[in-house]
């Protein structure tokens, strides 16, 4: 006892020796109670790392950027586009044209007008040094040109009915006046004065610490009620949770950890806004390694996993089921009902592994050891399996080696998240086609590919339903893919502010362009 | 001076000495218990595995130290975690040991060796360590063993300057050279006169590398870089740290960082009340 | 002067090293650092153009020989993800780990002298071992749990301190070095509490060893006072030591600031390089451990001729 006390005095003698000169009050990062309309400051657990939003990818890239430069679309909370730049697309009927109309009243920070010369210069200059994510979905683009100012038009080399929803949510329109002046657009650091279109301006980065953004007065979509916005860096979750307590900060850019969130949810001065998740959490088995390459092995495995458990415990609840399908649940539109989950039954397992030849299984799991979920998850997994006789060995990898690997096709079992899979019919393509560059698990079905392509020649949801319905009943029976939930994401802000426009996804959730220009300060 | 003083050899003067101070036998017990908890904790504790419905509960009759947010048992954590950091730490501690004492007994003894040697002590003094050995733990992947090596590797220069510098004080005694000059080999006079020189020395090292060692280790797992498929102190953090319950949850914080704390403290006062009865000999 | 030559020669060839063992450890590390910039859907040609982009194209001898080329003349190259010098990026960084270090080494030599003075003086007495006690625990915190706890009790519930950051958003002039030292504070406290034990101990047994000697006790036979005879005599010789230590714990430090920075958000070197080892962003990696070898290298060199000119004796040795 007498020790603490003593150690506690060195302490309190260690800070004063720190701080010679500070009084306790000049402590101004104490904000005022009442929220005012000046400042809206949100955590973030990484500095920008590149401006260029052709090539930034990361999260807070992503969200620094997407208030600078507007894209074509956003999403409602079904999935579904809205309008943004756009306020119209369509395709034609042979599905080989798809047209976009531009608002009129956006502009430039240095006054020129936002016009569909910005949009054909984004796509082409993706098209031509193809780099970033949206160079692999418009690979059915043969040309962009602009109609009029306010007018785009897609010419395709086959149809297909993704284009525009991919196009109108991941192309970043950047000004074309000053990207084409650099040499390679790809290289271009777009790190200072900044020519920006968006709700908010970047008028002052202190790297490590913060960017600090102005309003749009002029904003086309409608000024917004925030006068500065503030991204703060902080080292992980914890401390933004101390700060937001604390009042330094008024949101949480990252997602919570389910348990994290569990604890926030009692706090009387925090809100939780729930996010749907565009993605989903699964296992992945490497169909070209044995005895992996043996459905009933697969699926021996699909039925050594406690479901339940990893969504109960490991998420709190935070998780959906998806029924072992990858149409989810967040995107109403495709959800096929017929699909059933998987049954955690070990004994059934240990008969189809006796039944395949293949006891005494033993099988090593690659993640990512930095996923807090995952991390959760893994273990329990991995002892799930035990239960059905099978020994699985967990590789929590620095994140590095694991994408590595996950390039490389070298695991047998991979466990992982994908972020925004917002399109089925494009994205399983990329998933699950011969070939397809996150297709992992080496899948290789002529079936499935014909179904795939089926669905990306239809030019409507309604159309491409019911192949893509049929291609996920194969990825389902097959085990090509273990969906094991769709996360629900937990955003804090402070109470003081509302007006919050969610959007899917953790890339737009509340931090999305339209609903921080609606955000405002609560009574 | 009494007689009965001068009787005694200096270890017997060390010891009594060292058993009247007692911090220092303090500290020998904590340690003696600490590593009957390492290597007895499979009697003490189930391993912590799968999953328990009381998550996230403070501390309580059925969990001493609380449960995490899978419900997993804080305490039975610490105990194992008890087992992977002190064998994190005394085998990078031994190997830095070895490493340190080829290192320091060579430069002292063969002199060409010298210069070169003190330039790789030098080198390796100026790198900055931990952030080296996070690179290096990436590098090599997370298990116990690369733990255990990295953290070694990074320890020896210390070990070698103190060797160094205490067998530089033995090799101009006259009994060395007078091996020398009876032809004794350099081995044998390496063994028979230097090596039982500098072992008190060393002694210190061991007990101050080893609690280095464990704060490296509990380091780079906070980090992230430990091995997923075992319990250690950093590990325990680490996987608060990813449940963001740091600050809430206490005493999933609480108790690792105690167990850390108990580990270093009693290893460093071990070795300060170890020193102190070494240099009793003056004012006995 | 010859001394102050070979010590420099010496300096170089560590930095030197020091250049090389990290060059090629940072290249070896797992994964792809075009994957970092580009979609790994990218075509084979944009891969090897980035590959060329960033001198990747060449045999790792070639690299290591254009490096080092471009070293001489001060160059540190480009970041691989920033698109911008490496020499830009890390004077963004720089201050702030000079303002950490520096502050905190400035601390705890400010609190270990009289510590250590009192507790050579009081030696066996109950304050030493008290102070003892005290430095010692201190020295075995674990930085991280330190760091929430202090940020728990003095930021959040007394509301002293704020979480994280190094300088207020709106304090300007006056206000803004206010801002500055309070969000030092704690840190600083954090370094402070690790290093101040070492030094206490060591500003100890020096002490209690000088107060031994001859002329101490010739001083207190010619009758001088005895706490006069501690503060002069004893602590002029003990400064020696002291420097040296200064000088190894600035190593030390710069090192240890890497979980201290990246507890508290502040936007020193050791956050950038644990940032850059996740991006694979090998000019920046590998500018920041040129810097911080230098520094050691520098600090070591001041201290080896600061220890020559206050001790004739080590110039000969």
């Amino acid at each position: 006892m007498r020790r603490s006390i003593l150690v506690f005095a060195a302490l309190a003698i260690a800070t004063a020796a720190c701080a010679p000169s500070v009084p306790g009050q000049s402590s101004s990062s104490q904000s005022a109670p009442p929220a005012n309309a000046d400042r809206l400051t949100i955590g973030t657990t990484a500095d920008v790392v590149n401006y260029n939003p052709l090539v930034g990818n990361s999260r807070t890239d992503s969200w620094v950027t997407n208030l600078m430069y507007p894209h074509l679309t956003q999403m409602d909370e079904s999935g579904k586009r809205v309008p943004y730049l756009a306020t119209e697309w369509s395709y034609s009927d042979d599905g080989k044209t798809a047209t976009v109309k531009l608002r009129d009243d956006m502009k430039w920070s240095d006054g020129k007008p936002v016009t569909a010369d910005d949009v054909v210069f984004s796509v082409t200059t993706v098209q031509k040094e193809k780099f970033g994510v949206v160079a692999g979905l418009i690979t059915a683009l043969d040309k962009a040109e602009a109609v009029s100012p306010t007018e785009v038009r897609f010419a395709l080399k086959r149809p297909d009915g993704t284009f525009l929803d991919n196009v109108g949510f991941w192309l970043p329109v950047v000004p074309k006046h000053v990207f084409e002046k650099a040499p390679s657009v790809q290289k271009f650091a777009n790190d200072a004065d900044w020519v920006s279109a968006g709700p908010f301006k970047l008028t002052k980065v202190e790297r490590g610490q913060r960017y600090i953004m102005q309003r749009v007065d002029d904003f086309g979509p409608g000024t917004p009620a925030v006068k500065e916005i503030v991204f703060r860096v902080f080292p992980d979750v914890n401390t933004e949770v101390l700060a937001l307590r604390n009042g330094e900060i008024d949101l949480i850019g990252n997602v919570l950890p389910p348990a994290t969130a569990t604890e926030l949810k009692n706090d009387p001065k925090v809100t939780l806004q729930q996010i749907p998740s565009l993605g989903w959490a699964h296992l992945q088995y490497n169909t070209k390694r044995k005895p992996l390459d043996d459905v009933r092995v697969r699926q021996a495995l699909a039925q050594a996993v406690d479901y339940e458990a990893i969504r109960n415990i490991a998420l709190k609840g935070y998780a959906k089921s998806s029924n072992s399908s990858v149409l989810t649940p967040s995107l109403p539109d495709y959800v096929d009902p017929a699909s059933k989950e998987y049954v955690f039954d070990p004994e059934q397992s240990k008969k189809l592994l006796a039944e395949a030849g293949a006891t005494d299984l033993s099988l090593s799991m690659i993640y990512d050891q930095a996923d807090p979920n995952i991390a959760r998850w893994a273990p329990m997994v991995r002892d799930s399996a035990k239960k059905a006789g099978i020994t699985i060995k967990l590789q929590g990898l620095e994140r590095n080696t694991y994408l590595d690997k996950t390039l490389k096709r070298d695991f047998d079992i991979y466990a992982g998240s994908w972020a925004v899979m917002d399109n089925p019919p494009a994205n399983l393509g990329l998933a699950f086609k011969t070939g397809g560059f996150i297709n992992y698990a080496q899948v290789s079905d002529p079936k499935l590919d014909d179904l795939i392509d089926q669905a990306q020649r239809a030019l409507s949801a309604a159309d491409a339903k019911a192949p893509i319905q049929e291609a996920a009943r194969i990825i389902h029976d097959q085990v090509y893919d273990n969906v094991l939930y769709v996360e629900t994401f937990n955003i804090a802000h402070s109470t003081k502010w509302t007006g919050f426009k969610p959007m899917p996804s953790e890339l737009l959730s509340i931090l999305n362009p339209l609903s921080l220009a609606a955000a405002k300060p609560a009574g | 001076m009494t007689v009965a003083a001068i009787e005694l050899t200096p270890r017997q003067r060390t010891w009594s000495a060292f058993r009247r101070n007692p911090l220092g036998l303090a500290s020998g017990v904590v340690l003696v218990l600490l590593a009957l908890v390492a290597v007895l904790a499979p009697l003490i504790a189930p391993f912590p595995e799968g999953y328990g419905a009381d998550t996230s509960q403070p501390p309580s009759a059925a969990h001493w130290f609380g449960t995490d947010d899978i419900g997993q048992d804080v305490f039975a954590q610490v105990v194992w975690g008890t087992r992977v950091s002190m064998a994190v730490g005394v085998s990078a501690s031994v190997l830095a040991i070895v490493i340190g004492l080829l290192i320091g007994v060579s430069a002292a003894y063969f002199r060409r060796l010298d210069t070169p040697l003190g330039v790789l002590v030098d080198l390796s003094l100026s790198l900055p360590v931990l952030p080296l050995m996070i690179l290096v733990a990436a590098l090599a992947g997370p298990s116990v063993r690369t733990l255990a090596v990295v953290i070694a590797l990074f320890s020896w220069p210390e070990v070698a300057r103190v060797v160094r510098s205490q067998a530089l004080a033995i090799v101009p005694m006259p009994f060395v050279s007078a091996a020398k000059v009876v032809g004794g080999s350099s081995l044998w006079i390496v063994r028979k006169h230097l090596l039982p020189g500098v072992i008190p020395v060393v002694g210190v090292s061991v007990v101050l590398t080893t609690s280095r060692a464990v704060l490296a280790e509990a380091g780079l797992s906070f980090l992230g870089l430990g091995d997923p498929n075992s319990w250690s102190w950093g590990t325990i953090l680490h996987k608060a740290q990813q449940s963001g319950s740091l600050a809430s949850a206490w005493w999933t914080t609480l108790f690792p960082s105690l167990a850390i704390l108990l580990l270093v403290l009693s290893t460093t006062l071990l070795s300060v009340a170890y020193n102190d009865a070494r240099n009793h000999r003056s004012d006995s | 002067m010859r001394f102050i030559g070979l010590r420099l020669a010496r300096g170089l060839l560590t930095l030197w090293f020091a250049v090389t063992v990290t060059f090629f450890l940072v290249r070896l590390l797992p994964g792809d650092p075009v994957l970092a910039v580009a979609d790994p859907n990218m075509t084979e040609e944009l891969r090897q153009k980035l590959l060329a982009d960033f001198g990747l194209d060449k045999s790792l001898g070639a690299q290591y020989v254009d490096y080092l080329g471009q070293l001489l003349q001060g160059n540190l190259g480009m970041s691989f993800r920033q698109s911008v010098p490496v020499t830009t990026v890390l004077m963004e960084r720089l201050p702030w780990t000079l303002i950490l270090t520096v502050s905190a080494m400035v601390v705890t030599i400010a609190l270990g002298i009289p510590l250590g003075v009192l507790a050579a003086t009081k030696a066996k007495g109950w304050l030493d071992r008290l102070i003892q006690v005290t430095g010692v625990t201190a020295q075995s915190l674990f930085v991280p749990s330190v760091g929430i706890f202090l940020m728990y009790v003095l930021g959040v519930w007394l509301g002293w301190f704020p979480i994280g950051g190094a300088v207020d958003l709106d304090a300007t002039g006056f206000g803004a070095t206010l801002s500055m030292l309070h969000h030092l504070v704690l840190p600083c406290l954090s370094l402070v509490l690790i290093q101040l034990g070492g030094y206490v101990l060591t500003m100890r047994t020096t002490l209690i060893d000088a107060l031994g000697e001859d002329y101490v006790a010739l001083a207190k036979a010619k009758g001088v006072r005895p706490g006069k005879v501690v503060w002069k005599h004893a602590l002029r010789n003990a400064l020696l030591p002291t420097t040296t230590i200064a000088g190894l714990q600035l190593g030390t430090l710069v090192g240890g600031a890497v979980l201290t920075e990246t507890i508290y958000a502040y936007p020193g070197i050791g956050r950038a390089i644990y940032e850059a080892v996740g991006q694979l962003d090998f000019p920046v990696l590998q500018g920041a451990f040129v810097l911080l070898a230098a520094a050691v290298v520098a600090a070591n060199l001041i201290t080896d001729v600061a220890y020559g000119i206050l001790d004739p004796r080590v110039r000969t040795s």
